[in-house]
């Protein structure tokens, strides 16, 4: 039955599939470069610590609650709604490492700043990071006489206005959590605060 | 009859006990999404010692002063806190303005006071340094100690030179 090709029309096909394979081989990585360049980033991946469980390992890992290496290093973050600059700042452990995304800030990885920043920014969702995005702070959790996170700097609000303490539910954060997920930190919607996350587990 | 009846019963206290059992073995285990939150902090007010005062209103009433507390969020972590005027001595001559109830957070350093005034402004809160020092008289706790070290140790729990009379 195949036999009862024609020539012809044999050749024909393989050109197309060769051509379409040679496109794609081609555009591909072009395409890739074109967004690296374009964004000034690679995934780095480099240096994480592990992220603890529980106070104690938070303690033995990022020191004591508003340590000064917990406020040292800070990222611009636009938020997309207002366009208002926010300058969260976070543990040394956690970023600040030099990129060609981030200048030497005496960091120790590539967490934060460069590759989940990056990562949002490269999966063109960094539309949903709306107004209110702050990280280190030294206070405790509200209502209560326990740090907070924020006060060893492994916390960050995003989306504040739009992602009230309490609601069971994401409006706009869900839309980029995974990265956070991927990158070692907890999405605090477990425990309906959607707008927070954190490089901690059961705290 | 009665044998039956006997071994059902004890076959049923067994059960029992080893569903107790599991259910305690579960419950001892941390879930993954179940918070162990650290020690808590001692409330310390400071009594006797000279604080600087972020303010962030003033009102009749105690009700007044709590139901604008809870009107003003700074995400998942503790803002203000309610304290009679009557706390802290020279602070009802600083304001100025009647009320009795006001919202506060206090610090020993000036860098702490500044960090919480512009933390609550972005917030879109009222905040304002009182220039003046105010000393405290004990009574509620208003948000002392947390701020940081000078020396970057981690928090402040103890005066300084400039909160001693």
């Amino acid at each position: 039955m195949g036999s009862s090709e024609h020539p012809r029309e044999r050749r024909r096909r393989r050109q197309l599939a060769v051509t379409v394979v040679s496109a794609v081989l081609v555009l591909v990585p072009l395409t890739l470069g074109w967004h690296w360049a374009k964004a000034g980033w690679r995934d780095w991946h480099y240096n994480y610590p592990a992220t603890p469980t529980g106070y104690t390992q938070i303690v033995n890992r990022f020191g004591q609650p508003c340590n000064a290496d917990a406020s040292a290093i800070s990222m611009p973050w636009t938020a997309s709604d207002n366009n208002q600059t926010y300058s969260p700042r976070f543990h040394k452990k956690l970023g600040g490492y030099p990129t060609e995304m981030v200048p030497n800030k005496g960091g120790r990885s590539t967490n934060l700043d460069n590759d989940v920043y990056g990562h949002i920014q490269n999966d063109h969702v960094g539309q949903y990071a709306k107004s209110g995005i702050w990280g280190y702070f030294c206070r405790t959790i509200k209502g209560t006489s326990t740090w907070s996170t924020h006060a060893w700097g492994i916390a960050i609000d995003i989306s504040a206005a739009y992602e009230p303490q309490g609601s069971c539910r994401s409006t706009v954060n869900r839309n980029f959590a995974y990265v956070f997920r991927n990158h070692g930190w907890r999405w605090g919607l477990d425990f309906c605060d959607p707008m927070h996350f954190q490089y901690a587990f059961g705290y | 009859m009665r044998k039956v009846f006997l071994t059902l019963g004890a076959c049923a206290v067994v059960a029992g006990m080893a569903v107790g059992a599991v259910a305690a073995i579960g419950s001892a285990a941390p879930g993954p999404h179940e918070r162990s939150l650290g020690p808590t902090m001692k409330p310390d007010t400071g009594a006797g010692e000279l604080l600087l005062v972020v303010l962030g209103g003033v009102y009749e009433t105690r009700q007044e002063a709590e139901a604008a507390n809870a009107g003003m969020t700074f995400g998942d972590v503790q803002g203000y806190y309610v304290v009679p005027l009557a706390q802290f001595q020279g602070f009802r001559e600083q304001l100025g303005s009647p009320g009795d109830f006001a919202l506060v957070s206090v610090f020993r350093t000036e860098e702490g006071a500044a960090e919480f005034a512009a933390a609550a402004q972005m917030f879109g809160h009222p905040a304002t340094i009182l220039p003046t020092r105010v000393r405290s008289l004990g009574g509620l706790y208003a948000g002392l100690g947390q701020e940081a070290a000078p020396d970057g140790s981690g928090p402040l729990m103890a005066p300084i030179p400039d909160s001693l009379p």
